[in-house]
């Protein structure tokens, strides 16, 4: 039970007081916290919505006039509303957060190169070492446009995995498999992805060095 | 409760305006009509002088004078574009920024002016532009001002935002809200012209540049990303184009600062023209020295095109992070005075492939925003919100000096996140965490905010202490930091160190210093400044008189003593300023020759006593 501070109700705990709709200074998962069911496909549009209409009633410039108490419950209950949205927002931060609701996460050493990715992974970082030591302008043309195509080769497999993270989301919501399965199924996917991320982000790192300051 | 004024208080000019009938008003000043308040401040050796206009009119007089030129005890100085220098150290500093000004401690967290023998910091200077604002609005509305928007450049960090709160503060304001600029412009605009869909808001001021993508659906302003530069601006293009005008002459003139008002201005005006016309002359007199140059519109677009360039590619960079096509874009927005330049307007245009609104005045449209964002806060507009969002990433110092990222640049806010610190070694008493603001990988190559010290933690095992720490990033894009015991679940006392700004002791101190000049009259200021000045040189010539009578002729020494003579009777009489600087001024001029003995000897002297090889080397 809380206490909401703007009508000094007592209620379970949720993102807005039922009584006067006041922000209460909870500390909800990210799905409670939007109000949301816990599952693993949802709409983008729809998400959209939920998390506008409860940023129109509890955002801190709404409460700019309003007791201490209230203010610091609106700055705290909009701060996780914000977190909750852009987390599940993501399908592939949507699915790291749902390991985390499993008590399991992606091992720190994702370092093993997926079997299926060796291929174009070790292509890749040759055609880089080789940029890195060739100083001859139209060699190193050469070389940036077979990396360009690497590059597009590697963005196609990302968005490949990402759509069928978001397909099987669907799946996984009708419980056609165990959780231990599901876990282990979305595990694989999810480090896949984040396996092509460090590539994209290697190959961007090579080819374009300025990084703003 | 009082009403909530907005405030943009801008690197050139600063305006105040207010929500009058469900719209916004700029409040001009009551006797001269004027809407902008230029952002210029003249600093006496007793406080300051004048603000706006008369800080402008003063600048000339003094540009020249012995009052800018002569020691510093009877200084006067006009600060131009303090904004530049808020939230940085002494260090930061770029070289051109160095030769402008007097500064003290240029190694400490705060620039300090320095202003005969008293220093001022960039949000003092700033809280006298906010007073003069907050009593322009006084005289013209006859109600208080105390609660206000400010608005600040959406790529401020947090050190700069912190300042422009303490300079709010000085000025006896409560600062309800900092809003970001180019957020307060789609408000102006969003209210009318654009209902819904994807907006591009470019806003080139006089020092500071930001890029913003926002989404905006029945009412919802919300950022998608940010981008900018704060220390790029129309100052940069008047600089360009003043090092174009001064190309060739000696650096006895170039760089001299008491000629550069002179230089800035002539540049600044040439600018100016130079969007209307073709070809613009400029003519400039240097201490006798006559200079004449042409400037075409091409050799100005050649000049600035780097800087533009600078700007096209962080509205690049904020497009790539709000995940928006630059032909997604449905409406782009112009904002600032140096919008008005024509390439600015055609670069714009050719990376969005759409014309540009500019339908609000350039100048006027982000204080209209700022009175909008007040009426939000008054609770007098319910069907509108802004999410906004930190413009740069926070993290902190991890093993081996890497940056560990937090919270990400372009997240919406309020935004919050918890980390769990614990100790290193057994018995460890405090633990040191290192905040810092940037994009780069090494902690030493971003901006450190502040150190944070957690403690006392009573004596355990290493790892064995839990404390939760949340870093909080508030609706005003600052960060505040608290600390719990998890297994107590009592709140943890954090000491604060900024690494910039100005401690909580320095605002109290300068609190009271502001009460204590701040009722002066400017012309009474002035009469004092005269007074000192006078006193000065009347001391020196007796001194001088006394040590080197035979240095000085016979009908010099009567002449300077007749005038020193009236000039002491004048000031126990309590003349007004014009008599004594007058009087001062003939004074300087007819001991000028003997002066110059008495430099032309002590300099021979100490040649005598110094081998050759020593002066030649």
């Amino acid at each position: 039970m809380i206490r909401c501070p703007s009508c000094g109700c007592e209620q379970s705990e949720k993102i807005v007081c039922e009584q006067c709709t006041g922000p209460l200074p909870v500390d909800l998962d990210l799905f409670a916290a939007l109000g949301l069911e816990r599952r693993l496909s949802l709409e983008p549009a729809e998400l959209e919505r939920i998390y506008h209409e409860i940023s129109r009633r509890i955002h801190p410039d709404r409460f700019a006039n309003s007791p201490q108490e209230v203010r610091e419950a609106s700055l705290k209950s909009t701060a996780l509303v914000t977190r909750a949205y852009r987390t599940l927002r993501d399908p592939v931060s949507r699915g790291l957060y749902w390991l985390e609701l499993h008590g399991t996460k992606l091992a720190e050493d994702n370092k093993q190169v997926p079997s299926e990715l060796a291929a174009l992974v070790f292509e890749v970082q040759e055609q880089l070492a080789e940029l890195r030591d060739t100083e001859e302008p139209s060699s190193r043309q050469s070389l940036l446009e077979t990396i360009a195509q690497s590059r597009e080769a590697a963005q196609r497999e990302m968005d490949q995995a990402r759509e069928q993270l978001v397909a099987n989301f669907a799946k996984w919501d009708q419980k056609s498999a165990s959780q231990a399965e599901l876990l282990a199924e979305l595990k694989a996917l999810l480090s896949r992805i984040a396996y092509l991320r460090t590539l994209l982000r290697d190959i961007d790192r090579e080819i374009e060095p300025s990084v703003p300051r | 409760m009082s009403r909530i004024f907005g405030i943009d208080l801008g690197t050139t000019n600063s305006l105040i305006a207010v929500m009058e009938e469900g719209k916004p008003r700029i409040i001009p000043d009551p006797q001269t009509g004027a809407l902008l308040l230029p952002s210029v401040v003249a600093l006496g050796p007793n406080g300051t002088l004048a603000v706006g206009q008369r800080a402008v009119e003063l600048e000339q007089e003094f540009s020249q004078s012995e009052a800018s030129a002569g020691s510093d005890e009877n200084k006067v100085v006009v600060i131009r574009s303090v904004k530049r220098y808020m939230g940085l150290g002494g260090d930061e500093l770029a070289p051109e920024e160095r030769r402008r000004y007097s500064f003290a401690e240029l190694s400490g967290p705060v620039v300090k002016f320095r202003v005969g023998e008293r220093v001022y910091t960039p949000p003092q200077i700033s809280a006298d532009i906010l007073r003069a604002l907050k009593s322009r609005a006084e005289a013209a509305l006859g109600e208080k001002v105390e609660r206000v928007v400010i608005t600040v450049p959406a790529y401020f960090n947090d050190a700069q935002r912190q300042a422009t709160k303490d300079a709010g503060r000085l000025a006896g304001l409560e600062v309800v809200r900092l809003l970001n600029e180019p957020t307060a412009a789609s408000l102006a605009y969003g209210l009318g012209e654009m209902a819904s869909g994807k907006v591009a808001v470019y806003d080139l001021g006089g020092g500071t540049f930001d890029i913003s993508i926002l989404s905006i659906k029945e009412g919802i302003f919300e950022v998608l990303a940010t981008n900018g530069d704060t220390h790029l601006g129309g100052d940069d293009m008047d600089q360009a184009l003043a090092e174009f005008i001064t190309e060739g002459l000696p650096e006895s003139l170039a760089h001299d600062r008491r000629f550069w008002p002179l230089i800035r201005a002539a540049a600044e005006s040439c600018k100016r023209r130079l969007s209307a016309e073709m070809v613009s002359k400029v003519e400039l007199e240097l201490d006798g020295t006559r200079i004449e140059r042409v400037v075409s519109r091409e050799e100005f677009e050649r000049r600035i095109k780097p800087l533009v360039d600078r700007t096209i590619e962080r509205c690049s960079m904020a497009l790539k992070d709000a995940g928006v096509a630059p032909g997604e874009i449905d409406a782009v927005v112009l904002v600032g005075g140096a919008t008005r330049v024509p390439l600015v307007q055609r670069a714009v245009e050719e990376l969005f492939g759409r014309k540009p609104l500019c339908s609000l005045d350039p100048d006027l449209v982000v204080a209209m925003g700022a009175a909008v964002q007040a009426g939000v806060l008054m609770g007098k507009r319910d069907d509108v919100l802004l999410l906004d969002v930190v413009p740069l990433s926070l993290g902190i110092e991890a093993m081996g000096g890497v940056m560990e990222r937090l919270i990400h640049r372009n997240t919406t806010i309020p935004t919050s996140v918890k980390e769990r610190f614990t100790t290193a070694v057994d018995n460890q008493t405090f633990v040191d965490i290192h905040v810092l603001q940037g994009e780069r990988e090494l902690a030493r190559d971003c901006r450190s905010l502040a150190r944070f010290k957690l403690g006392p933690i009573p004596p355990q095992p290493a790892g064995v202490p839990r404390i939760e720490v949340t870093f909080m990033i508030d609706a005003n894009g600052i960060l505040n930091v608290t600390a719990r015991d998890e297994r107590t679940g009592l709140e943890h006392s954090v000491e604060v160190k900024p690494s910039y700004g100005l401690t909580e002791e320095e605002i109290e101190r300068m609190l009271e210093e502001a009460i204590d000049y701040g009722e002066q009259d400017i012309e009474e200021r002035l009469r004092i400044v005269a007074r000192t000045e006078a006193e000065q040189i009347l001391n020196a010539f007796a001194k001088q008189l006394n040590e080197f009578p035979d240095l000085i002729e016979p009908e010099e020494r009567s002449q300077a003593e007749a005038v020193a003579q009236k000039l002491r009777a004048a000031l126990d009489e309590g003349a007004d300023r014009e008599t004594i600087k007058r009087l001062t001024d003939e004074l300087n001029e007819l001991t000028t020759p003997f002066a110059h003995r008495i430099m032309d000897r002590a300099i021979k002297q100490a040649l005598e006593h110094k081998s050759v090889d020593e002066i030649s080397s």
